[in-house]
């Protein structure tokens, strides 16, 4: 009943990161949508 | 040692060295050894003599085994009942399995409760005590056994769950149904005992057993310990808990209380100072 | 015996006064009452079957499910929604964002009453209530327990808001040094009703880790505490855009004409706020998807009512809230403080009941009378909201 075998408690980790990293690109997006629009242009 | 042994001594020690009494004079503790039952699947040949005693020792129902075909679907404990006995078929003919309280080594329920109605006694059985319980049922939430039952049509409601026989344990006595036993399919005695006798067991007859004891690690150790000759899951157990004892689980987040508030009004404070337009400190 | 004479006329005066306050006002026979009085009144009846008979007289709790809608809605997902009192305290007193401070007031009662009404009804639902007092005045301290953490957060920041709401009191009452000294206070109380906001919005999540074998595990974290907190900013912020909404209409000629000026304006950056959060808050949830290797699950019915809990009441609200704030329209961002509202419900009941004990054979679904009782709560609750902002300065802003 009781087996050994390796688990690999991070497998997801590399997944995680990637979904950081769409993340942190999307709430930019976010951010600046729903930003006022003139504020906007005086950046740029 | 447990933690509120370890909190206890700590406190003990604390207040002689207040009132300036000796120091060190105090005998070392004596870890104490929890008690148990072993439960031998392959020896019960369900007679439910011991549900019977369970009823009579605790004023609950008496089932009258004879006629009452109850073994004919597999029950659960109930606020009239503390244990029972179910069937199952298996590939090596009928098993019987006694259900009740497993008596955790770190009792969900007693973490769970907010006003230590439900505890772990230095000896080992989890008792209820009505004279704290407001009745809020967070025992039940927590418990992987799914063990207390609650009176539901009561105005005054009690947890009813095994207590281990407690106050008969107080008395010297076994449990009413190691007692009432007729087959030593209930063995009552320490926890390291029951492990070793458990393993004695497996050893000598390795063909008779699955080698495993459900309750050496299931929820952190329980009390009650099991032996089968079939796979657990095939006679009702749950063998997806894990070994991790159920009070972790919330340890992170009770442990991180006081951190919170350790910090966090501290930091809102200076925030709130950061903030303020009309308190400029560079003036 | 000249102080004497004016602190016994004082008192007179006080008593006349709030005698004089005590008295209806307004028609009686409005639409809300007619519906809130019968059910009221229903509600109080089967609260005396409820403590006379027992729980199971009147609900449908059973040993697998022992929690039902009285602690799933009023509890769990009423506190959630009263949120809204530490997001908007935390934005006035602590960020100092003036804008908001027009809805100070009649955020912080609400969230005052929220805890009253909501978390009270967790008395309702106690087996053996007279023992309430065990964990509080000492003679037994579960110091292990999430639940006793929880309910000494409620009381503390029931303290707490009402120190906040004390001002307007005072105000009411004509009593001028009080109120300077409870205006004193204010910041302290806020700082420590964030505080205690933040421990218990995640408590109540901390109350399930335990019921993990439960739990069906699309539902069921480690991470439910942080979930719980972080949700508990945007269904703050929406119940605040959904109850100022109402408000609004209900209570338009108590509202200072300073602070119709800005309505648009608080509701807009109320709705950005939601935006964020709900778009963190679906990432958190898309990350412990990840996490927990959850793909094969949700291919059955649970799978697609997660998917439903998810993108459908929160990634969409989100959405609508980010498109309400671009295009600056109200109407949005009322539907999406509403399908916000239903997620946050979804999520709560789904943790505390729906996919609690899953694979139950029988399932838990509340009685008639668990939603009269919970509907007789809300009403209440809503008749002390409604005998508080037509006496005392609510609407009026706070300086």
């Amino acid at each position: 009943m009781d087996s050994f075998y390796y688990v690999n408690i991070f497998e997801t980790k590399g997944l995680e990161y990637l979904l950081l990293m769409i993340f942190l690109v999307l709430l930019i997006l976010l951010v600046r949508y729903i930003s006022p629009p003139t504020e906007k242009k005086k950046r740029f | 040692m447990d933690r509120r042994d370890f909190l206890k001594t700590t406190a003990a020690v604390g207040a002689t060295a207040l009132t300036g009494k000796k120091l060190f004079a105090k005998e070392p503790l004596k870890p104490e050894e929890f008690v148990g039952v072993l439960v031998d699947t392959t020896r019960c040949i369900g007679c439910r003599e011991c549900e019977m005693a369970c009823g009579e020792a605790h004023d609950l129902l008496v089932p009258d085994v004879q006629n009452d075909n109850a073994l004919e679907q597999v029950r659960t404990t109930s606020d009239e009942q503390w244990m029972v006995i179910n069937r199952f078929e298996t590939d090596k003919g009928d098993v019987f399995v006694k259900k009740q309280c497993m008596h955790c080594m770190q009792p969900a329920c007693a973490a769970a409760c907010p006003t230590e109605a439900m505890k772990k006694t230095k000896e080992g059985p989890v008792i209820w005590r009505g004279d704290k319980c407001m009745g809020c049922r967070f025992c039940m939430v927590s418990c992987p056994f799914d063990i207390p039952k609650f009176e539901y049509d009561e105005w005054n409601p009690k947890i009813e769950k095994c207590t281990l026989c407690f106050d008969r344990l107080q008395d010297g006595e076994r449990p009413a149904c190691v007692e009432a036993c007729p087959t030593d399919a209930l063995i009552f005695g320490t926890r390291t005992k029951l492990i070793e006798d458990a393993r004695k067991r497996i050893y000598n007859n390795p063909d008779d057993y699955v080698h495993h004891i459900y309750g050496e690690h299931e929820a952190g150790g329980t009390g009650y310990l099991y032996l089968s000759a079939v796979p657990f899951e095939q006679i009702g157990f749950r063998t997806d808990l894990g070994t991790t004892p159920y009070p972790e689980y919330t340890k992170e987040f009770l442990y991180s209380v006081p951190l919170v508030l350790f910090g966090l009004p501290a930091l809102l404070f200076g925030f709130s100072h950061l903030t303020d337009k009309e308190t400029d400190d560079s003036e | 015996m000249n102080n004497e004479v004016t602190v016994r006329d004082e008192s007179k005066r006080f008593i006349k006064f709030i005698i004089q306050e005590m008295k209806p006002r307004g028609k009686w026979l409005t639409p809300f009452n007619i519906i809130s009085i019968p059910i009221i009144l229903l509600g109080l009846v089967i609260l005396y079957f409820r403590f006379v008979y027992g729980l199971g007289s009147v609900t449908n709790l059973s040993q697998e499910f022992p929690w039902g809608f009285w602690i799933g809605f009023d509890v769990v997902t009423g506190v959630a929604f009263a949120g809204g009192a530490y997001v908007i305290t935390f934005v006035v007193y602590i960020m100092r964002v003036d804008k908001y401070h027009s809805i100070v007031r009649v955020t912080v009662l609400n969230g005052l009453l929220a805890y009253m009404f909501y978390a009270g009804a967790l008395v309702l639902d106690l087996g053996r209530p007279w023992h309430i007092i065990n964990p509080i005045i000492g003679n037994s301290f579960g110091l292990s327990s999430v639940l006793f953490l929880v309910a000494w957060h409620f009381l503390i920041y029931m303290t707490a808001e009402f120190v906040e709401f004390s001002p307007v009191i005072a105000e009411w009452l004509n009593w001028k040094k009080t109120e300077k000294f409870v205006k004193s206070l204010t910041l302290g109380a806020v700082i420590l009703g964030i505080s205690l906001s933040t421990l218990h919005q995640s408590g109540l999540g901390a109350l399930f880790l335990m019921a993990k074998p439960k739990i069906h595990p699309l539902w069921y974290s480690e991470f439910i505490p942080i979930l719980f907190f972080v949700s508990s900013i945007y269904a703050g912020l929406s119940m605040i855009i959904f109850e100022g909404t109402i408000s609004h209409r209900v209570f338009k000629d108590l509202i200072d004409p300073k602070s119709h000026h800005s309505f648009d304006d608080i509701m807009l950056g109320l709705g950005k706020g939601a935006a964020i959060t709900m778009f963190v808050y679906y990432f958190f949830k898309a990350l412990i998807f990840i996490h927990g290797q959850h793909w094969t699950l949700i291919t059955d019915g649970w799978g697609l009512w997660y998917l439903t809990e998810v993108i459908g009441f929160v990634l969409i609200p989100g959405f609508m809230y980010a498109f309400g704030v671009r295009n600056r329209s109200l109407s949005i961002i009322r539907i999406a403080a509403i399908l916000s509202l239903i997620g946050i419900m979804l999520n709560r009941l789904n943790t505390s009941i729906i996919a609690y004990n899953w694979n139950a054979v029988v399932h838990y679904i509340p009685s008639w009378q668990e939603f009269v009782v919970t509907l007789m709560v809300i009403f209440a609750e809503i008749w002390v909201f409604r005998w508080i902002v037509t006496r005392m300065p609510v609407f009026k802003s706070s300086h």
